[in-house]
């Protein structure tokens, strides 16, 4: 079975994050970067499934960023991925679901994967959707907010959380690119002999700058930090009085009544 | 269960700093040259080289030119080479010039630099030689052969804050090698076990220590002069403190604002955190940070001791290098290239020891002879005695160094050799005094210390044992409370240790998880029982460019 796991590299939440100039983005000189968490969990997944086939299975991680994602990459390669491909940057891209699984698309279809993971969204820009836009583009099954999975023959069967508490098990054929959420199970941690081991592992480096077309669908136009506004009424008279000024603010100012 | 895991190594430096990866690359070289095919590997506990690395710093390249010859083609992240240099006299609202710079103090050709960004860079030139680096893996321990040294356990990862496994535990794992570098930085936690196990400060001076706390500043575009170099002494520190500040112009408009404090004062209420932000009131330092915003915050401990303060460099199977073993020099304010030099003659001696099929502590022996006849020991020895004039206060110090100057480093003029103190052993009982009563934080210019900490992207996992290890609380609460006002709160430059009264009386809590890895504690509690062991792997600061 040929599995694919895409990795995403996000500033870590721990780094002081400062917005860069032209408001479109943050600092990337300032951050400390590492793997996407619920992409973490995608390929400890994936690993895990391969080793449970215990054939000749492989798990292929893939990446689209600067040089310095080759770091995720390499992280991947070290906990058991098999190979790596790392796809150049393509600047103008960076906010677009849609465009970034264009590039994908075009990177991967030629492997014939028969599962793709993903993490179920990233923590820097936090869309979700390239997963299943990647799928919907492959001609796959798309599932997501994935809690488990059990392979079949020739097919996979996943347990989906819905709201309020609510799970669905879904079958679908394969091939079929899956979306993971955070939790499902619990990543391993590189040992000695794998971080030696990924140096000999294949990293390929694609750059599709200008070999594809971008139908670059959105971007962003102003980020900004969280403005703190913070009114309080002290609410005074006798209790009737005040019950029934906090009755009309809880139905025409916040209007959750 | 899962099993340990047992690596075979060769060589195994313990921390990707300057002085192990210079180590390294030499190492693997020498290898490459005489056909040996031994492996060379780096332990470092950081989640990536570098973010545990912190520096004034003005890099002298002396080594480097050594190491990478064509250092000019290679494009090394230096901030600039220093374009001018300042060095003034602070009174309160008051800025004097030095009437006069000695040329020791002078920084023509050196580089401003981040040692983050150069560690990282280094750190991949080993990788292209063929170095292995371990990022996350923290050295816990030594595994010994008799007396002789033959590798490091690294810590389990998974145990939680009882002592017990979680799910998701891993065992740490041996590495044996035949020989082991420490280059841990200051106060190494394994140095310190190897120090004492070995009894290596024999008739040495004891180590003196100094803290660097410093802030990096985003100013508006195309105010800071990269290459921009300006040191001070007096405020805040006065004349009983040692130290001073360091004020560096960086690429992109960051401005760098460090201070440097003795860790040998004598009033338990010194605070180097507070006494950066002190340094902040002053009329011309709040002119240089006008319209600025921090972006980053960070602090280390340094070696002050000088050459009669190195420990016997080597034992059966391990050897110090760089920081471990106090390779500074306090004058020049520089450590960098001499940590560098010492992980180079390291790996000549190894690569002797290599080719001997020898690891005794005999054999390794050479590297004391090799550093004696090295610019390393001209160096130092020129400058043996200047930490030790302080003792006398800033004027002592100043005449004392001055006199070393022509004399080729004696103690006053006369003596080959000042003795030194432990810092903690000079602090006195009963004189807390506070000298901070007049700060006010306002979380924009001036920083309380969790605000600081804030800006070091320090983050532990939180469920697991403290890795600050205090060996009898209760001294805490009664003794150290009585005499010494509990200076932990003062001298932990990240707010780790705080005093809190609850309805059992008043206890110790300690706040781990903000720790910088300083090791301040470790050096500076005056009942010698905080031990500083590293937490888990890729736990602690996430500094990019300090």
């Amino acid at each position: 079975m040929k599995l694919c796991v895409l990795v995403k590299q996000v500033p870590g939440s721990e780094s002081a994050l400062r917005i860069a100039s032209g408001n479109t983005w943050v600092e990337d000189a300032a951050a400390l970067f590492e793997m996407n968490e619920s992409d973490n969990y995608a390929l400890e997944e994936a690993l895990q499934i391969k080793e449970s086939l215990g054939n000749d299975s492989e798990v292929v991680v893939v990446s689209m960023g600067p040089e310095r994602v080759q770091k995720v990459i390499r992280e991947a390669l070290s906990k058991g991925a098999d190979r790596g491909i790392h796809i150049n940057e393509i600047p103008e891209i960076k906010s677009d679901p849609f465009a970034t699984a264009q590039v994908f698309a075009n990177v991967i279809k030629v492997e014939n994967f028969d599962l793709i993971f993903s993490g179920l969204q990233s923590d820097d820009v936090g869309s979700g959707q390239t997963g299943v836009i990647l799928g919907e583009m492959l001609g796959m099954a798309t599932a997501t907010l994935v809690m488990a999975t059990e392979v079949q023959e020739g097919s996979i069967k996943v347990k989906r959380e819905l709201e309020s508490g609510w799970f669905q098990w879904v079958s679908m054929s394969t091939p079929a690119s899956i979306t993971i959420q955070s939790g499902i199970n619990q990543p391993r941690y590189p040992s000695l002999k794998g971080i030696m081991g990924a140096k000999k592992k294949e990293m390929k480096v694609v750059d599709l700058s200008t070999a594809v077309t971008i139908e670059k669908q959105q971007s962003f136009a102003n980020i900004y930090l969280p403005i703190a506004d913070k009114k309080t009424e002290m609410i005074e008279g006798n209790v009737d009085q005040m019950v029934s000024r906090l009755v009309d603010v809880l139905k025409t100012e916040i209007k959750v009544l | 269960m899962p099993e340990r895991e047992i690596l075979d190594l060769d060589v195994l430096f313990v921390g990707a700093g300057p002085a192990s990866l210079a180590g390294a690359i030499h190492l693997k070289r020498l290898f490459n040259e005489s056909g040996c095919e031994a492996s060379v590997a780096v332990l470092e506990k950081a989640s990536e080289v570098g973010a545990h690395s912190l520096s004034g710093a003005i890099f002298d390249p002396r080594s480097l030119i050594e190491l990478f010859p064509d250092y000019k083609d290679r494009n090394i992240p230096f901030e600039a080479e220093v374009k001018e240099e300042h060095m003034y006299y602070l009174m309160k609202g008051k800025k004097l010039p030095f009437p006069y710079v000695p040329p020791s103090m002078r920084h023509h050709g050196c580089y401003v630099t981040s040692i983050g960004k150069f560690t990282r860079w280094l750190g991949d030139r080993a990788e292209e030689e063929g170095v292995d680096i371990f990022c996350g893996f923290s050295g816990t321990d030594f595994v010994y052969d008799g007396d002789e040294v033959i590798g490091v356990k690294t810590g389990d990862r998974g145990i939680d804050k009882d002592g017990e496994r979680k799910p998701h535990f891993e065992p740490g794992a041996d590495i044996h090698a035949k020989v082991v570098v420490l280059g841990e930085g200051t106060r190494g936690s394994l140095t310190k076990k190897l120090i004492q196990k070995f009894n290596l400060m024999e008739n040495c001076n004891p180590q003196v220590w100094a803290i660097g706390v410093k802030e990096l500043w985003q100013m508006p575009s195309g105010t800071v002069t990269p290459g921009y170099v300006a040191h001070t002494m007096g405020f805040p520190l006065g004349h009983d403190i040692f130290g001073g500040a360091f004020i560096y112009g960086m690429q992109n408009d960051i401005l760098d604002l460090g201070l440097v404090v003795g860790l040998d004062y004598q009033n338990p209420g010194v605070d180097a955190q507070h006494e950066l932000q002190r340094l902040k009131t002053h009329p011309w330092i709040r002119s240089l940070l006008a319209d600025g915003e921090i972006i980053a915050y960070g602090a280390k401990s340094l070696p002050e001791g000088g050459w009669y303060s190195l420990p016997k460099l080597t034992v059966g199977g391990a050897m110090l290098i760089g920081d471990s073993a106090g390779f500074l020099n306090g004058q020049r304010l520089k450590g960098i290239h001499l940590a560098m030099k010492s992980g180079m003659l390291a790996a000549e001696t190894i690569s002797e020891a290599f080719a001997a099929d020898d690891f005794s502590a005999a054999s390794l022996a050479s590297f004391t002879d090799k550093v004696n006849s090295s610019w390393l020991k001209n160096e130092l020895w020129k400058v043996r005695n200047f930490h030790q004039g302080f003792d006398r206060g800033l004027l002592g110090g100043l005449i004392n160094s001055g006199l070393g100057l022509f004399t080729g480093g004696r103690g006053w003029g006369i003596k080959d050799r000042l003795p030194s103190h432990h810092g903690h052993e000079l602090m006195q009982k009963g004189t807390a005094e506070d000298r901070y009563a007049d700060l006010e934080f306002d979380g924009k210019y001036l920083f309380d210390k969790v605000t600081d900490v804030y800006y070091s992207a320090t983050a532990h996992e939180e469920d697991q044992i403290p890795h600050l290890h205090v060996h009898d609380m209760d001294i805490c609460i009664t003794k150290c409370t009585e005499e010494y006002g509990n200076p932990c709160e003062k001298f932990c430059p990240a707010d780790v240790y705080e005093m809190v009264q609850d309805s059992d009386g008043k206890r110790l809590q300690i706040n781990f998880s903000n720790c910088v890895h300083c090791k301040t504690c470790d050096i500076m509690d005056p009942y010698q029982i905080i031990d500083w062991v590293p937490p888990e792997g890729g736990d602690g600061p996430g500094w990019v460019n300090l």
